[in-house]
């Protein structure tokens, strides 16, 4: 490497060598803050029920409309590696909370912000690292503080933390349809001891029509798929004995190469003839067990179903719906009490899964299948998305996921705090009166920590229009005379007693968000130099 | 008129020449990792140049291994580093800025017109003495159990103080500890698992017992199961192919086709009754199970797990003493693997499966969590230079003292025994006294400290004859290390010595670089 070699040996003894050759470091770091806070500024601008929407276009040329920081990140192709690594943050909050993506990058900017302002004090960066870290093991434990304790029960609450974090959405004029679904999927799943929820038994079927008014909580199941009708078949079952099967309803085909071959043409009869007796065996065994709904796995290799297995099938009055993609299948088999079947000679009535009704239904717009009156069925929850377009309805799914992800944190950690920067404020007015009781350069540290937080009220009166300055000041001022949950009232642009609006979000979200972006700012100050590996 | 005696390209650097090229390229090298050095040391960002993909570390090792180099003298650094992290696992950033400094002295002594052959004379002496007062020094606790953990302990704090864990060293410190004493004297690290999820915070990693692999449990199988016996398989499940190439079938009709439909599903069902003649509940195959035979296995009650990689495979295999089968016509010759528990468990957003009271009891799983991709990577290898300094040291229990006492004491030793030398060696030797004390400079210099200041009182109580003096790096005074508990492994420190005087002789040897021309590229 050139560089490295044509770089002069500097002869220098110990003497005074704790004054020179620090120029490039700082530079490092310098270069690293400047991306860094490029990367916070550019979602800045979509957070809070105010914040912006940004327009993706990705490199295929799709669109995406979203405000979701962790969307608009991912989007965005970072090639600096300090914008890389804010863009992981945002992804790591994303599976911790998976809400409040905006806020911890908008956050580590701030954070960057104080520490370069330390830096040119000339503290040095670790101790600066140390001191936010320990920092924001102060402010958590005063988020703790504030926080209160929730029941799962309390529909209410969790209600009000989910239609805070949807109102902060595109969607937000719909909060009140979502709102309800979010907290009724996951408290469908949860009981008083989990800890967590695994949002993969949350299923949501996105379909264009309608408008996300008609988006519902399914009572049943819902299909992606629609049902087969080329050949007649019904749409509508009822007392229906549902099949999940992973064999195919068509012609023969061994996984060796093979050929036919035809001398004659009397043996042409014979093929087709043996092709039908094939399936008419299949179908007696099918038609043995009672079975009137058939789920059949998608396959490479063969046609799932074929012409005639179709004409089969209707005459024996039997629904079909094909492609069932295999990662579906334990979706599936788990919420229809059913158990897949490989195998024809494996298709027994124990196997079978039993509805009320399987039908497929065009209320609403589009054509959806829907199974309901299931019985035995599993801990799960299908949600049918509406939107009137696919972009409102990407869009509509992020936010109700979004939702989902707050409600799951109040199961992992179930306490409540305020929202509407009133958390943040405390914390930076306790952090401040902290510093004054430390000593050295950590007090700075501390101080600078606490200057930090107020980004998050700060940004939220910006994206409002309101006068940052006076807001946050009086906020301030608000919360020094002892009202604790004093929080910006964006709909009024006043300072409120943010509770009594039912503004709250989940514990975890705020101290997920400090830890994590103070964890990633550490990692970042330690850099001082930049080195082109292979 | 010249002659060409070498290939086109080919190139020779003589003498002076040829010495200050290899100066030139080691000392760079040295000043490149000597900031990652310490407790308050920095890190570097690695970019590949190739994929753009980025690593933040201070692992002297790995970042030399990253860079391209065209240097020979720099390479030789490289490769010291890389023998270091094999044979200890830690100290490669020290190997490296030590051997630097002891041509950055030779290079001053050449300058003085002294033989590099004399120098090497002086480096040897010097190297034996450092090496005699480093054994004396050191401390060996392994009869008392209680002092030995402890021992271990501050090892492990000491290593992890300098790396990205710091914040949370007690808390690491002693799940490396713990860890290590699982094994109980094995240095065989494939034990320990490390799983990496991004999301969480540094301290919400744990240490589990047992084994967890990545991955799913099949379709309608159990999700928890007691007392399971696993058989460990390499096979495939789709159906058993003639794997003849262009072997093919001729049939006149679809019945007969039907007819080897089910003749293949036929084997297939007797592989499973061979298998579930095991007598076994779990299946683990390294290929992937397919629908069928997945349903025959999940209606015997048996748990299938699917595409477990190679190295799942291995690790399950040693972790449960089970054999990975590849034929199942005789059940008896087959070794089964045991554990007490297989469950699922949620770790971030993913499920894993996790398998507890395996067979080798010294088997754990360290689950590491943190912020970006980044940190949980550096934190990976905090931890591994950690487990395998720990690991070295169970082996050989004696300790020293860290934070530069060693060093110091070593240069001490190097001092008074060149007050004995006879000749110009005896500068040599003064040399490598100093290069010793260039450690605890940079150490000192990391931090921000004075360190001319610092290093001269440190070697002023070392003559006092306070002999655990050290840096204390978060007062930036002088310490006793031994009671601020800052130890680290004898081999270790013996390792860096032995192998940066070894390395900084070779390179002084050279007289002459030659060069190959080099092979030639297509033109793309």
């Amino acid at each position: 490497m050139t560089t490295l070699a044509a770089t002069p040996a500097p002869a220098k003894s110990g003497s005074n060598a704790a004054f020179n050759d620090k120029g490039k470091p700082m530079e490092v770091r310098l270069s690293n803050m400047v991306a860094a806070k490029a990367i916070s500024d550019a979602v800045r601008t979509s957070l809070g029920p105010r914040g912006m929407d940004k327009m993706i276009q990705t490199s295929k040329g799709e669109v995406i409309v979203t405000n979701d920081g962790a969307t608009i990140l991912r989007s965005i192709q970072a090639l600096h590696p300090a914008a890389k690594m804010l863009v992981d943050l945002s992804a790591a909050q994303d599976v911790e909370a998976g809400d409040g993506t905006t806020s911890v990058v908008v956050l580590a900017g701030s954070l960057l912000g104080g520490a370069e302002k330390m830096l040119n004090k000339g503290i040095h960066p670790t101790i600066i690292a140390e001191s936010f870290l320990k920092a924001s093991v102060k402010a958590v434990e005063y988020l703790t503080e504030i926080s209160v304790p929730i029941n799962l029960d309390d529909n209410a609450a969790l209600l009000r933390a989910a239609t805070t974090s949807l109102n902060s959405k595109i969607v937000s004029q719909y909060s009140s349809t979502l709102a309800p679904i979010a907290v009724q999927a996951v408290r469908r799943l949860v009981t008083q001891t989990s800890s967590n929820v695994d949002l993969r038994d949350i299923r949501i079927v996105k379909k264009v029509g309608g408008t996300i008014e008609d988006t519902e909580l399914v009572e049943g199941v819902v299909l992606n798929q629609n049902v087969v009708v080329s050949a007649g078949g019904p749409t509508r079952v009822e007392k229906a004995k549902i099949g999940l099967i992973q064999f195919q309803l068509s012609a023969p085909k061994p996984d060796m190469d093979n050929t036919v071959i035809i001398n004659d043409y009397r043996q042409m009869d014979k093929v087709i003839k043996e092709g039908r007796q094939y399936l008419l065996n299949m179908f007696k065994k099918i038609k043995k067990t009672g079975c009137n709904a058939l789920l059949i796995q998608k396959s490479i290799l063969r046609d799932a179903v074929d012409e005639t297995a179709l004409s089969f099938l209707k005459k024996l009055n039997i629904l079909v719906v094909k492609d069932v993609e295999r990662d579906e299948i334990e979706f599936l088999s788990k919420s229809l009490g059913c158990k897949p079947i490989a195998d024809i000679e494996a298709f027994t009535e124990d196997k079978l899964g039993y509805a009320e009704l399987v039908e497929e239904t065009s209320d609403s717009g589009p054509k959806v299948v829907k199974i309901t009156g299931v019985k035995h069925k599993g801990k799960t929850v299908s949600i049918l998305a509406m939107g009137s377009n696919n972009l409102v309805l990407e869009e509509c799914e992020r936010s109700l996921h979004d939702a989902l992800c707050v409600v799951r944190c109040l199961v992992k950690k179930r306490a409540l705090i305020a929202g509407g920067g009133s958390p943040e404020i405390h914390v930076s007015r306790l952090l401040a009166n902290y510093a004054h009781s430390l000593k050295g350069m950590e007090a700075y540290c501390f101080q600078a920590y606490a200057d930090a937080l107020e980004v998050i009220p700060t940004t939220l009166a910006e994206n409002a229009g309101l006068n940052p300055i006076a807001i946050v000041t009086e906020l301030r001022n608000r919360h020094a005379l002892g009202e604790r949950n004093a929080g910006i009232n964006v709909r009024t642009g006043l300072i409120s007693n943010i509770l009594d609006e039912d503004v709250v979000q989940p514990l975890l979200v705020s101290t997920s968000a400090i830890e994590l972006a103070t964890e990633t700012i550490c990692l970042l100050l330690k850099i001082d130099d930049y080195v082109q590996a292979r | 008129m010249s002659m060409n005696i070498f290939g086109a390209e080919a190139t020779e650097e003589k003498a002076e020449n040829a010495r200050l090229s290899s100066f030139v390229g080691a000392l760079a090298l040295g000043d490149l990792v000597k900031s990652t050095l310490g407790p308050k040391g920095m890190n570097k960002i690695l970019q590949s140049a190739s994929t753009g993909e980025i690593n933040v570390t201070n692992d002297g090792a790995t970042i030399l291994k990253a860079i391209q180099l065209d240097n020979a003298a720099a390479k030789i650094l490289v490769n010291i580093s890389k023998v270091q992290d094999d044979e200890v696992g830690d100290g490669t950033t020290s190997v490296c800025v030590l051997a630097a400094e002891l041509l950055r002295g030779a290079e001053k002594l050449i300058a003085q017109r002294i033989h590099p052959q004399t120098i090497i004379e002086g480096y040897r002496i010097a190297s034996a003495a450092a090496l005699t007062a480093l054994e004396k020094s050191a401390v060996d606790n392994s009869a008392d159990p209680v002092k030995f953990r402890q021992d271990l302990v501050n090892i492990a704090r000491t290593t992890l103080s300098s790396k990205v864990l710091s914040q949370d060293k007690d808390y690491f410190s002693n799940l490396a500890v713990d860890a290590v004493l699982r094994l109980k004297g094995s240095t065989d690290l494939d034990h320990i698992q490390v799983i990496k999820k991004v999301g969480g915070k540094l301290t919400d990693s744990y240490l589990d017992e047992g084994f967890v692999l990545d991955k799913s449990i099949g379709v309608d199988s159990p999700k928890r199961l007691e007392n399971a016996k696993i058989l460990i398989a390499n096979t495939s499940m789709d159906t058993d192919k003639i794997k003849i190439f262009g072997a093919r079938v001729k049939v006149d009709s679809t019945g007969k086709l039907a007819e080897l439909e089910r003749a293949e599903r036929e084997k297939m069902k007797a592989k499973v009754e061979a298998i579930a003649a095991h007598g076994i509940n779990v299946f683990v195959n390294r290929q992937l199970i397919y629908n069928y035979p997945e349903s025959l296995l999940a209606e015997k009650g048996i748990l299938t797990i699917e595409h477990a990689d190679f190295e799942g495979v291995e690790r399950l295999s040693l972790v449960t003493g089970g054999e990975i089968a590849s034929t199942f016509d005789r059940p008896d010759l087959v070794k089964l693997g045991h554990c007490d528990l297989i469950e699922e468990i949620i770790i971030g957003e993913d499920k894993l499966i996790k398998f507890s009271g395996v067979a080798a009891g010294e088997a754990c799983t360290v689950v590491l969590r943190g912020s970006t991709h980044q940190m949980v990577d550096e934190a990976e290898r905090s931890l591994h230079d950690a487990l395998s300094v720990l690991s070295q040291t169970v082996k050989e229990t004696r300790v020293t003292l860290g934070g530069g006492c060693a060093e110091m004491l070593m240069s001490c030793a190097v001092d008074n025994e060149a007050k004995r030398v006879l000749g110009k060696k005896a500068i040599a030797v003064e040399a490598f006294s100093h290069a010793l004390r260039q450690l605890p400079t940079i150490l000192a210099d990391n931090a921000g400290y004075d360190s001319s200041d610092l290093v001269s009182r440190l070697r002023a109580a070392h003559y006092d004859g306070r002999s655990d003096a050290g840096l204390d790096m978060n007062q930036g005074t002088i310490g006793s290390m031994r009671k601020l508990g800052i130890t680290e492994s004898y081999k270790l420190k013996r390792q860096v010595v032995l192998s940066a005087s070894e390395a900084a002789e070779m390179i002084l040897r050279v007289d002459d670089i030659l060069r190959a021309t080099p092979r030639k590229r297509e033109a793309v």
